[in-house]
């Protein structure tokens, strides 16, 4: 069934079965991933994907269900799914469908030259940045991986008032990861880089980037346990900061699963710090020109100089506080959940070097792992494994792995002493420069 | 599901360009969840999964498509497609189909699909209230109710073509205590390859509820762990995540097929202490983990890893059996028809020994006690594993002293696993979801109590 008429025929469905107002969000995409393993192209995959939600209200609750199949049954599937869902829900804070804003930001486009570049070109960056990995270093044993993804995705809402948005979105990215071997040692690495032209994907340089994230851990080993003032690399930073993203959830903190719960306008950071979150970044990851319930974006710093100015809401946690959204609602399934778009640190001045200069004797941290289970998002604290390297005299000293690195994130935000200069978004909507965060505990 | 002859017809276009090996897999899935949080049910979502994916082989090349349309013009689509990537090749013969059905109805009294939500919501009711009663501590409780049937096709050019119904339920409590500066979490997640009626015999909703705020609570007043080197002594159940990280990942044959896994080429070596057996199994009747059949149509096995230290055998897939020229497993899944199946676990255990559990903490001396563990993750190359200590206590000259929080645990597979020097008798599994690169798939992990002799522990 042509798309435009199936989503008429759901929101005529909702409206006979007696469903108050009503809303489909449609999602497509068109996803490509390769990868090569010696020489050759091992891994080929496409994919064409669709996905439907539907929710609205009956008796003022809100009800939701989603399909991927696309025929008469299914219609009548979501308009019962909706009606039955709705029936269970018994918070009295409830999600609204909207009318809709007057006016939505337009995002200046970047250029993309996704959609005219080849399933050949994309093979050959794969098998190129793999031969130029090989090449970079004799110690390089294999590269376990050699990847190139594109895709691209359209998002269609329309409502029972009438609302009707469209966005779309599209992205690629490269990866390589090398094994290096010596002296009966192993070590890991990678490197990533990520935009919207697939042009700027430079083999030659991921390949050697990716080598020298990797040989440089060979020969590493633990420090003594102890406290150690410590860098967070851009790229573990980043990772941290989205492990601890749903502490600047309103919807999180209602529920006490955050501390910073009405901490509205207070210090909660150290002054250097400010957090952004910016959805009308151009080319960024996570912009958007609308959000998950249809309300028009805007740029908000959400801690500035230190201070928490707001947290991130979506209509139905902003009315609950008496504020305004802050259009950070995001379509989960079919619910209504709150998440930040582009979020990331502020740049300050120092790079990587300028900042170890400062620091003199202590720890970069280039690497954390276990994420999903070292750290705890509703306590703050975290112990997680990793690697990097020690900080001598203001210079790189030698590689560390097999230690753990401990801490409390609300402790870490008042313990930030500066904040770098190198904002990277590693490929996604979160983003950090490389942090001076304080003294942390290390265990080895 | 799918029609014999255009499953063949596809299949056929699949191979058209050379390909050696073609396979199709069609899914239509139902997901019910039902969210509690504050004491009142927040959403209740149905959702319906429904795709499929073609895959084709050329030697040890695979491609894959995948789409939401399973019409016959749509699966011809995917197959054209895949067929357009095979570069040449020396094809192969689309073989008589030998049409199985694994669904086992005998197995699942009572189909999710069949009961009221309402019904279900009475569940997380209970074990929210549960958990509420506690202690005035516990500020909030997440209650989590998700089933799900599958309903799944997988056919190929060797003449495979097999159905199944997957049938799951599962119940989530997180409880959060909190001092008004401090929040602690517990959590406890059972579930089986069950319907409903898991709640007559498998679930009691209270007592996971009581479960999650306690742990809550006790981790709430616990001082937190300190960080060094000592013996550790971990529980049954979800302890066995230490086996799932250390090593279980490291046999799969996504990374021994080709020789990144730490124990890849060491089948009949040494890798454990000799107390340690190791066994995956797809088989166990209702477990979280088991499959009738796997994602590529081959019949669940038990698969036993390790056998009194000695390296028996790996997880293999089809195309890692084409790399490694080892048979294959019947342990290929995949979260749904959007990913290429791998080589993945089903329910993972370290096998009963014969210690005894109170002797293992008695002559430990000082270290830890691993009562609950949190999930971890691991490098297979280097073998480097973490894992998280959801619920941990220190030990001191043998006898437990109080609770600790916010501890991990670290090291190399290879190493863990020879420092193992105690196994115990009670084995018990316990429920997660594994994540690799065929998405988020469920699984078991399990042992009984076991005590390794000195393991980094991170803390602060």
């Amino acid at each position: 069934m042509d798309m435009n008429l199936f989503i008429d025929r759901v929101l005529e469905a909702a409206k006979a079965a007696g469903i108050d107002t009503a809303e489909v969000y449609y999602t497509a995409g068109e996803n490509f991933r390769a990868a090569a393993l010696e020489g050759e192209i091992n891994r080929y995959q496409v994919s064409a994907s669709q996905n439907l939600s539907l929710r609205g209200t009956v008796n003022g609750k809100m009800g939701t269900s989603s399909t991927q199949a696309f025929d008469e049954a299914a219609i009548q599937q979501l308009v019962e799914g909706v009606k039955e869902s709705a029936a269970l829900v018994e918070t009295d804070e409830q999600d609204e469908i909207y009318a809709g804003d007057a006016e939505y930001p337009v995002i200046p486009e970047v250029e993309s030259d996704i959609k005219e570049t080849t399933a050949e070109t994309k093979l050959a960056l794969c098998l190129a940045m793999e031969k130029a990995a090989k090449a970079a270093d004799e110690r390089v044993w294999k590269v376990q991986r050699a990847m190139v993804s594109t895709g691209s995705s359209t998002i269609r809402m329309k409502n029972s008032y009438g609302l009707d948005l469209t966005d779309e979105g599209s992205y690629c990215m490269a990866y390589a990861a090398p094994i290096a071997k010596a002296e009966g040692k192993t070590a890991t690495g990678g490197w990533m880089e990520a935009g919207s032209k697939f042009a700027d994907l430079d083999a030659e340089r991921i390949g050697k980037k990716a080598v020298e994230e990797t040989v440089c851990q060979l020969g590493g080993k633990p420090v003594p346990g102890g406290e150690y003032r410590v860098i967070m690399r851009f790229d573990a930073m980043q990772s941290l900061l989205q492990t601890f993203a749903g502490i600047f959830s309103a919807e999180n903190a209602q529920q006490n699963l955050s501390l910073l719960k009405g901490k509205e306008g207070e210090t909660i950071a150290s002054p250097v710090v400010t957090l952004m979150d910016d959805p009308l970044l151009p080319g960024g990851f996570g912009s958007q020109r609308f959000d998950g319930e249809g309300s028009a974006s805007r740029t908000k710093a959400v801690i500035d100089g230190g201070v928490l100015t707001t947290l991130l809401h979506s209509r139905k946690t902003a009315r609950k506080q008496g504020v305004q959204t802050t259009g950070n609602a995001h379509r989960a399934g079919g619910a209504i959940r709150v998440a930040p778009t582009n979020f990331f640190f502020k740049p300050g001045e120092k790079d990587l070097d300028a900042l170890m200069a400062d620091v003199g004797d202590g720890l970069v941290i280039t690497d954390l792992a276990g994420l999903h289970s070292g750290a705890n998002a509703v306590s703050g604290d975290f112990s997680l494994l990793s690697k990097g390297y020690t900080i001598e005299g203001g210079k790189r000293g030698h590689a560390v792995e097999q230690i753990t690195v401990a801490g409390n994130f609300y402790e870490v935000l008042k313990s930030i002493v500066a904040v770098g200069s190198d904002l990277d978004f590693s490929g996604s909507s979160i983003g950090s420069p490389s942090v001076d965060v304080g003294t942390l505990k290390v265990s080895g | 599901m799918l029609d014999q002859n255009i499953a063949r017809e596809v299949l056929q276009e699949a191979v058209r360009t050379g390909g050696d090996f073609a396979e199709i897999f069609v899914e239509d899935r139902i997901d019910n969840t039902l969210m509690m949080r504050s004491g009142r049910i927040e959403t209740a979502n149905t959702g319906r999964l429904h795709g499929a994916g073609v895959r084709v082989f050329s030697g040890t090349n695979a491609v894959y498509v995948h789409t939401n349309d399973t019409s016959r013009e749509g699966l011809m689509a995917c197959a054209r497609q895949a067929a357009a990537a095979v570069k040449g090749g020396k094809g192969c013969i689309v073989q008589p189909f030998n049409a199985i059905d694994y669904t086992r109805p005998e197995e699942i009294r009572l189909l999710p699909t069949d009961v009221k939500a309402a019904v279900k919501a009475e569940k997380v009711r209970a074990a929210e209230a549960a958990a509420r009663r506690i202690s005035p501590e516990i500020v909030q409780v997440i209650g989590n109710y998700i089933d799900h049937v599958q309903n799944i096709c997988v056919c190929n050019t060797e003449g495979v073509f097999a159905t199944d119904q997957r049938v799951r339920t599962r119940l989530a409590v997180s409880a959060v205590a909190s001092n008004g500066t401090e929040n602690q979490t517990g959590s406890d997640n059972p579930g089986a390859m069950m319907g409903f009626e898991i709640f007559d015999s498998h679930i009691n909703p209270e007592k996971v509820g009581e479960t999650a705020a306690k742990q809550a609570v006790t981790m709430l007043h616990a001082p937190l762990c300190p960080a060094g080197i000592m013996p550790v002594v971990i529980d049954n159940g979800f302890g066995g995540v230490i086996f799932h990280e250390a090593c279980g990942h490291s046999l799969e044959a996504t990374s021994v097929s080709i020789g990144v896994s730490e124990f890849a080429g060491k089948l009949g070596q040494k890798i454990a202490s000799d107390c340690v057996t190791a066994i995956d199994d797809g088989t166990i009747l209702n477990a979280w983990g088991s499959i009738h059949v796997d994602d590529e149509g081959t019949p669940a096995q038990r698969t036993v890893l390790v056998e009194n230290g000695i390296l028996t055998n790996y997880m293999i897939d089809r195309l890692g059996s084409r790399r490694m020229n080892m048979p294959i497993t019947g342990s290929s899944r995949r979260q749904s028809y959007a990913f290429a199946p791998t080589s993945r676990m089903r329910s993972t255990f370290i096998a009963p020994g014969n210690d005894d559990e109170a002797e293992m903490i008695a002559s430990m001396g000082d270290g830890l006690y691993a009562k609950k563990m949190g999930g971890g993750s691991v490098n297979p190359a280097t073998g480097e594993f973490n894992f998280a200590v959801n619920e941990g206590y220190l030990v001191k000259d043998g006898k437990i002293a109080h609770p600790v929080r916010g501890a991990s645990l670290i090291g190399r597979g290879s190493e863990v696993l020879l420092k193992i020097d105690r196994v115990g008798k009670n084995l018990d599994l316990a429920q997660g979801m594994c994540g690799s690169m065929s998405g988020s798939v469920p699984t078991d992990v399990g042992q009984p109590m076991i005590r390794v002799s000195s393991l980094t522990v991170g803390g602060r």
